[in-house]
This record gives structure tokens, C-alpha cells and sequence, in this order.
């Protein structure tokens, strides 16, 4: 009905006008809009940064002597170094934790899935540095309370647990970067229909030989995708190795960052040191390329398929058991002492009743005026945000997949770089970019909510690229011989097909954005205050009782909006197994 | 009798009710409210405490000051000035009143004309030991003062057993069990750093590192780390350090023999202030005897001469401080930085 009205419309236009805007793809349009969003968000920013690295600092011209300073030291290169292991191991941590996981609540009759899936969105919704502050008083080495339950147990002199080392910062940042491994290979994992895994059974491989031949390597690009994801967020993270790296005696590539921001601040140097990140990021996608190249991982097709759960019998106690375990470390045992602090007139003392109190949290909440407002502030950039970010990254993983443009590559690499700049340092080109005329965005609402878009659309990115990949483009291609247009077939086929993906990674974008401290550090004012740089004031203040108290708040409202978020969606988008339906 | 005696009584009353207000308001308070009061609002960056006491400070501004709004953002020395320097680039007012705990940065800032020239009335109220900080030409003043004395946690360490003097801390048996800040992170620390070294040389730190400090970064971290238990002593603040002892955390301090650190940090009112007069009547009020009554209740120190402290701290005037000179800490901070470094790997 509207593409008659349509045509009517364009039929009064000249005859030779007429035929070429009806040859013409309307489509392009769309992707000119997001090509522009895309220079707004990333490339004006990165290019400044790119620019500062070779200035001057205080006469602008061009130099290399910020390279030299940037790499002259072995202190130095020993950070970066150590910024490599922790991304690797973080990576592979979170493998380890997220994989098997997702496999069990997505393929398996487990028991508890809804308890461990409210476990993983509370992990993911703990900020680091919160988390961080709870493991130190988990597992310092002279009174953490595991190393003391150890010490009771067996009498030794000493508890095995130390949390300032590189195997405890790997421990607690993979224990926050998990999730993403979780979402991602879960989301993967529930469009694979058990004929595939039948066939491999009919041919007498047993539940280990399917899912390792047959179940794992279909759901390869979501791993290697959150896997990138996991690398790229431990790099850039500064609160917990803040926290933790400095008194364990090592520095990462943020904690040294720092220096170059100390009175007087060497941006020029900070963002020299930044560049060499995205070679990294592109060695990584190039690794990727190469390891899925010539595989098919289209698992998604018109054709139905049934999802059974695969019976484990005894074994889905002990799968349920190693679930509360990761979960345990990531979230009950950080949030007891989270929860302890919160309530306690003086968390020194430890627990008793008459040590409870609520005054911190009226404080918070009602004493101090800034609370209500940050938290307002909260909620709406990062919604906001992660909207913006949604769609650019599903555009653009789709262009890139159908290969509607040339450079697509650049297209995927400029979604991921934002990734890798630490916050600190995109917050710096965000600055440079957005203070003057015609786009002086800085002192309001919209820097931190575009710098929040940036910063997470490579998460978006990555869960929007796994999603269309396993689309098969028979789908559209059908909409297209029986005449409909591209934007029509996005319209009626993929976006349907991908609502519960489109959740999702909403919600993927959402938590971390309200979390998000580094950029939004040097870019809020009075006026546009967050929760998370209210709680990073307080980390330094040494007022642990007030710190957790924002910190429960902070996880609560979450909880509700993410909650309340389910309800509008329909109450099982997460948890519903039957996806295409 | 009767009569007369209560003529007395109400003539006595009347005359201090005159008196009060008029011994602690400074000349051209009316004007300076009035003019103050059209502006409706302040924004007061500080680095000098933490949110719960820059809370109650502008709350009683507002109290003293009726229809006068005062924002306050808390942050570090370095990100206030940070972001001080963002705004003065984008050509952005935002803040009339700033207050760093990095006296390096006043120079800068007087050095880069970002600061209003204003002689506050009430500058007789200050602490003697802190007048020959002020900036001669009127830029600057002191603020606010705060100690860095040496913490403990009294449920592990005896108040017989607790190290007396700051050489104390290199003792083998502290091993393990001592917290201290980073110089790269913290005013407070690399002052005290500056401090260490000009009374026992770098020796000092090389002995320390024998003991393998735990390492924050500010120097609030050590109540932290105290509260933990995860170290038994400090080189901590006062002020933090008896704030979470007010609220039943076993925690005390020990005035250092050889001296504790003095700390004292400026503020300032900007040339670009978008609320001039709030912010002369803001720095009046810093003066003030009920701002600095405030400071004590909360456990910082007062820079009010007449304020008296609470039990369980001494005055600044009893206690012996010592503290680098302007050009000591201007020189010595970044030098300090890269000898910690070396020293400690961090």
C-alpha cells in the first residue's frame, strides 16, 4: 500500500528522473547517515588524538619527541608488557568461566538457570573498582577473610591467597569481563538447532565428541568476539589495577598513563603512547579473519530446527555446582562484604548487630544533594547511549557482512578501535574534538553521552556482528527475487529475527555505560553528574561505608531498570529458548 | 532589687546579642550578601576534603546565607586542576572558588592569570602558622590545614608498641605491615615524601622498602588498609583517620616526635568566576567561626584561631609540625616521583 502511494508520488517527476531514482538503491542514504555518524564518533576524535601524539605541547609544531619519550624507558615498555598478559589472561579466564557456562544454561537441563543467570547480570553490573575493594578484603595476604577461613581450617601460618599479584588481578578482572564471554557464546549457542549435534550422535559421537566437534566450533566467532572484547576491556581498565597492581608492585599500561597526567599533563605523550593499542586491536582482527576464514558458522536459517536440552544426568549438579562457583567469586562473596559495609557504622569492626545502622544510606540518598541527581543522570545517558550505539552497530555489522560497501574492513576496525583507547584517553579527544564552535558539546548532557556510544559501541558491535552472521542471506535474498527492497528486507526479516539479539545488547551497552568512570571523569560538570565518579571520589577518601553505600545503590537501580526492562519485553526474552519463534 | 537586677541581666544579654554577630561578621558583609545573592549560585571546586565534609561546609554556607546555592564537585588535587584548565581552554566559567591540596598548582595558576585579586576581610581569623603561606600580591590563601601523623589499628598493635617517631617505621618487626601512598597520586603524600628525605635523606626509603610497604594511592588509603587489618601502621591523615575512629573503627594516631606534617592548601577565586561576590562571601565564610566549627566536628583542622578542637585530636598549636618551604616542594615533588619509582618499581 505505501510503496503504491510511493510511486504515484514519484511518477509526477520527469520520466528519466523517475527511472533512475527507482534504479537507485534508497539504502544509501542510510549508510552516507551512518558514515557521518561514524566520522562524529570516532574519527574526529582518534584523528585529534593521532594528531596530538606528533605535536609539540607547547608550540604545536610536528615532532617525534613524544614517541621517544613515550618508549625511551624500560619502565615503561614493562607496562605494556604486563598489559599484554593481564589482556590475554583475562581472555582466556573468562573462556574458561563464560564458555562452559553458557553451554550449560543454553544446550543443558541444569538445574538453578534462572539463579545463575541473575548471578552473571549482578557480576555485570558490580563495577570493577567496586569489586576490587571487596577482593582486597577477601584475599589480602595478612588478614583477607579467605586466608584467614584457611588459616582456621588447617592451621597453617599463613593463607595461600594474594590478591596484589598478576594472578589476583586476572582473577578479579576476568571475574567482571566474564559476562560478555557468557552473553555472547549463549546468544550464539541458542540458535543452533540440535539436528546438527542429532547428526553427530547418529553417528555414534557422544556428548563430549558433539559438543566439542560439533557445538563448540559453530559458536567460534561469538568466543573470539568476546574473547577481543575481554583483551581489549582489561587493557584499558584503570580503577582495579589502580587498586590492586600498585600496592602487588607492577604497573599496567593505565596505572602509567597516569604519569603522563600529572601536574604539569603530557597529553601529547599520553596519547603517543595510546597508538601502538591499535595495532594490537587490528593484529586481533586479522587473527580472527584468519582462524574463521573458509567456515561456515550459518546456523541460522528459514528452515526451523528444533533445541532440545541435552540430559546430563548426574553431571548437571556438578555443572550447577561450577556455576555458583565462578558466581561465587564474581558475585556472592563481593557482595556480602559490599553489603556488610553498606550497613555498618564501622566496617572495621566486623559483624554484630550493634554495628548496624542505615545512616550511610540516608546520607547518601537524602544528605547529599548530588546523589538523586547522578543517579537520574545514571540512567538516562547511558539508555540513551546504548541506543545510539545499538543501531550504528547493527547497521554497521550489517553493511560489512552483506558487503554493501567497498573498505567494509575499515568500516568493522573503526566499531572496535574506540575500544582500546583507555577512557582517559578518549575523554582527551572527545575534548579536543568537542569544545569549539560549531560542535561544542563539552558542559553538556550530549559529550558524555556520545563519549559513552563511542566507548561501547565496539560491545555492541561485536554481539551485532555474531547475530547477523548466523543470519542466512537466503532469507533476505528471497524478500529480494520476489521484489521487496534492502530496507524492506532489514524491516520484516532481520530486524525480527534479531529483537531478542537487539535486547540484548542493549543491555550490554546499558550496564557498563552506568558503570563507566574514566571518560566520564574529566568530561561531566555540576550539571551532569554520574554515579560512577561520585564512587571513584569516595574510593580515595578512605570512607568505605559511604563507598559501598553508593555502590549498592548504583547496583540496585540497575537491577530494577534492567528488571523492569525484562517486563516490557516480555519477561523471558533472556531465558526463552526457542529464538526465531 | 528584683527590678533592678533583671535590668542588668537584659541590658548584659542585649549587649552580647549586639556583640556577636558584630565580633564575627568582617566589614561590607551586607553589601557583599546583597550583591552576592543576585548571583543566586556558586560552584566551588576543592581537593582539600572528602564529599562528606565539603557537603557540610556548603550546607552551612547556605544556612549562614540564605538564597545562596553552593555546588560543590570533590575531586584530587590533579583532576580539580584538570578540569579547572579544561574550562579556562573552552573558554567556559564554571567554577568562582578553587581549592587544591597541590600548592604547585597556585603558581601556575597566578603565573597563567586565572585568579581574581581579593584580600579577604576576615584574614585575621587565620592560624599564625599558616599567614606566611598567603600569596603577597593577594591571589591565594590558606584554607585549610590537615597533619600526616603516623595510624594504627589498635586491635593488633598496642598503644605502648606503636612507633613514636617516623624512623620507627623502618623497625624489621613492622614488616609487611606498613601503608603508605604514592607521590604520583597524592598532594599529602608527596609533600610527606619531600619532608622524609630533607630530615633522613632517600636512605629513608630505601630502608622502608626493606619493610615492603603496602603502596595506595592516596594517602586516604591507609585507613583502608588499617581498617583491614591488612596493615598494622601508617604514614596516614589525621583527619580521615579520626573520622572513621569517630564511627567505632579501632583505629588511633601518634603525633610523631620528629614532627608531624603540616599541610596546609590554598584556595582562590577565579578571575572568570561566574559568581564573583558568592565567591569573596564563599572565601569570608572559610574564615568563619562556624565553617571551622564544622571542620573540627568532622576532624579537620581548624584554621580559625578561635576554634577550638574536640577531645581525642590536639591542636595545631600544641602539636610539633614540620613542613618543606614553597620552593622545596615545587622542586622536590617531581623528583621525589621518579626516586620513588626506582626505589619501590611502581
Amino acid at each position: 500500500m505505501r510503496e503504491a502511494v510511493h510511486t504515484r508520488a514519484v511518477a509526477a517527476a520527469p520520466p528519466g528522473y523517475r527511472r533512475r531514482w527507482r534504479q537507485l538503491d534508497k539504502s544509501l542514504f542510510v549508510w552516507i547517515l551512518l558514515i557521518g555518524a561514524l566520522m562524529l564518533l570516532v574519527i574526529n576524535p582518534l584523528a585529534r588524538l593521532l594528531l596530538a601524539s606528533f605535536q609539540d605541547g607547547t608550540t604545536g609544531g610536528l615532532t617525534l619527541q613524544n614517541y621517544l619519550s613515550a618508549y625511551g624507558r624500560w619502565r615503561y615498555l614493562e607496562a605494556l608488557g604486563n598489559s599484554l598478559v593481564l589482556g590475554i589472561s583475562v581472555g582466556a579466564l573468562c573462556t574458561v568461566f563464560g564458555v562452559p557456562m553458557a553451554w550449560a544454561v543454553s544446550r543443558t537441563d541444569m538445574p538453578g538457570k534462572g539463579l545463575v543467570w541473575a548471578a552473571i547480570l549482578g557480576t555485570f553490573i558490580v563495577p570493577s573498582y567496586l569489586g576490587a575493594v571487596a577482593w582486597i578484603l577477601l584475599a589480602g595476604p595478612n588478614a583477607g577473610w579467605l586466608n584467614r577461613v584457611y588459616i582456621g581450617l588447617t592451621g597453617a601460618e599463613a593463607g595461600p591467597f594474594n590478591i596484589y599479584s598478576m594472578p589476583g588481578l586476572v582473577l578479579v578482572v576476568a571475574s567482571y569481563s566474564f559476562p560478555y564471554m557468557f552473553v555472547f557464546t549463549r546468544s550464539a549457542l541458542d540458535l543452533i538447532s540440535s539436528e546438527m549435534e542429532d547428526a553427530a550422535h547418529t553417528l555414534g559421537a557422544g556428548v563430549l565428541r558433539t559438543t566439542l566437534r560439533v557445538t563448540l566450533p559453530l559458536i567460534l566467532p561469538a568466543i573470539m568476539g568476546a574473547f577481543i572484547v575481554a583483551f581489549l576491556e582489561a587493557i584499558a581498565l584503570f580503577g582495579a589495577p589502580a587498586l590492586i597492581a600498585l600496592p602487588g608492585r607492577f604497573q599496567v599500561m593505565t596505572t602509567m598513563l597516569w604519569q603522563f597526567f600529572e601536574f604539569p599533563p603530557k597529553v601529547e605523550i599520553a596519547a603517543a603512547y595510546a597508538m601502538p593499542l591499535l595495532a594490537i586491536t587490528v593484529a586481533l582482527f586479522w587473527l580472527q579473519k584468519k582462524i574463521i576464514a573458509r567456515k561456515g558458522y550459518v546456523s541460522l536459517t528459514g528452515k526451523g530446527g528444533e533445541r532440545r536440552p541435552l540430559r546430563l544426568g548426574r553431571w548437571r549438579w556438578a555443572m550447577l555446582a561450577y556455576c555458583l562457583f565462578v558466581t561465587a567469586l564474581s558475585f556472592f562473596l563481593p557482595m556480602f562484604v559490599i553489603l556488610q559495609a553498606a550497613f555498618a557504622k564501622a566496617w572495621g569492626r566486623g559483624f554484630s548487630l550493634d554495628n548496624l545502622t542505615l545512616r550511610n544510606l540516608r546520607f547518601v540518598l537524602f544528605d547529599q544533594s548530588a546523589t538523586q541527581a547522578a543517579t537520574v543522570h545514571t540512567f538516562v545517558y547511558g539508555a540513551t547511549a546504548s541506543a545510539i550505539a545499538l543501531v550504528l552497530a547493527l547497521s554497521i555489522a550489517y553493511i560489512v557482512q552483506r558487503r554493501l560497501v567497498p573498505f567494509g574492513n575499515a568500516l568493522s576496525f573503526l566499531a572496535m578501535a574506540p575500544f582500546v583507547i583507555p577512557g582517559i584517553v578518549l575523554a582527551i579527544g572527545f575534548y579536543a574534538a568537542y569544545t569549539r564552535p560549531p560542535l561544542a558539546f563539552y558542559g553538556t548532557a550530549w559529550i558524555l553521552i556520545l563519549a559513552f556510544a563511542t566507548r561501547f559501541l565496539p560491545i555492541a558491535y561485536a554481539n551485532s556482528d555474531a547475530a547477523i552472521r548466523s543470519i542466512n542471506p537466503e532469507l533476505e535474498d528471497a524478500v529480494r527475487i520476489l521484489g521487496g527492497s534492502r530496507l524492506m528486507a532489514m524491516r520484516r526479516v532481520v530486524a525480527p529475527l534479531l529483537k531478542r539479539g537487539l535486547a540484548g545488547g542493549f543491555i550490554l551497552v546499558f550496564i557498563p555505560a552506568t558503570r563507566e568512570l574514566s571518560a566520564a571523569i574529566f568530561l561531566y560538570t555540576t550539571r551532569t553528574q554520574v554515579l560512577s565518579v561520585l564512587l571513584f571520589d569516595k574510593s580515595d577518601e578512605g570512607n568505605f561505608e559511604i563507598l559501598a553505600s553508593i555502590g549498592l545503590i548504583l547496583v540496585l537501580g540497575t537491577v530494577a531498570l534492567v528488571l523492569a526492562g525484562f517486563r516490557l519485553v516480555g519477561r523471558d526474552f533472556m531465558l526463552r529458548r526457542n529464538p526465531a519463534a | 532589687m528584683m527590678a533592678h537586677y533583671r535590668l542588668v541581666f537584659a541590658i548584659v544579654i542585649s549587649a552580647i546579642l549586639a556583640w556577636v554577630p558584630l565580633a564575627h561578621a568582617f566589614e561590607g558583609e551586607g553589601q557583599l550578601y546583597e550583591a552576592a545573592k543576585k548571583e543566586k549560585e556558586l560552584t566551588w571546586y576543592t581537593a582539600h576534603y572528602g564529599s562528606e565534609t565539603a557537603a557540610a561546609v556548603c550546607s552551612g554556607f547556605e544556612k549562614k546565607y540564605p538564597g545562596i546555592k553552593c555546588n560543590y564537585i570533590r575531586t584530587t588535587a590533579q583532576v580539580a586542576y584538570q578540569r579547572l584548565a579544561q574550562d579556562q581552554k573552552a573558554g567556559l566559567a564554571v567554577a568562582s572558588v578553587i581549592g587544591s591540596t597541590d600548592a604547585s598548582h597556585f603558581g601556575r595558576m597566578k603565573q597563567d592569570g586565572w585568579l581574581l585579586k581579593y584580600r579577604p576581610k576576615s584574614l585575621g581569623e587565620l592560624i599564625e602558622s599558616a599567614v606566611p603561606y598567603n600569596d603577597p600580591d593577594d591571589l591565594f590563601f590558606i584554607t585549610a590545614a590537615g597533619l600526616v601523623v603516623i595510624t594504627y589499628n589498635t586491635s593488633v598493635v598496642k598503644e605502648a608498641e606503636a612507633p613514636k617517631r617516623w624512623t620507627d617505621l623502618l623497625e624489621p618487626r613492622w614488616k609487611g605491615k606498613v601503608s603508605i601512598g604514592h607521590p604520583g597520586f597524592s598532594g599529602y603524600v608527596g609533600t610527606w615524601v619531600v619532608q622524609m628525605r630533607k630530615l633522613y635523606g632517600w636512605d629513608y626509603f630505601k630502608k622502608l622498602e626493606l619493610n615492603k610497604p603496602r603502596i595506595g594511592r592516596s594517602i586516604n588509603d591507609t585507613v583502608t588498609m588499617l581498617n583491614a587489618k591488612e596493615s598494622w601502621v601508617a604514614a596516614g591523615p589525621s583527619a580521615t583517620t579520626l573520622q572513621s575512629r569517630d564511627k567505632g573503627n579501632p583505629l588511633a594516631l601518634v603525633y610523631p616526635e620528629d614532627g608531624a606534617l603540616l599541610m596546609i592548601s590554598p584556595s582562590g577565586i577565579l578571575k572568570n568566576a561566574p559568581a564573583p561576590n558568592a565567591g569573596k562571601l564563599f572565601v569570608e565564610y572559610l574564615f568563619s567561626k562556624e565553617c571551622n566549627e564544622i571542620m573540627v566536628k568532622l576532624r579537620e583542622e581548624s584554621i580559625n584561631k578561635h576554634v577550638k578542637v574536640l577531645p581525642g585530636a590536639r591542636s595545631l598549636a600544641t602539636v610539633k609540625t614540620i613542613r618543606p618551604s614553597y620552593e622545596e616542594i615545587e622542586k622536590g615533588i617531581p623528583e621525589v616521583k621518579e626516586q620513588f619509582r626506582d626505589t619501590f618499581g611502581i
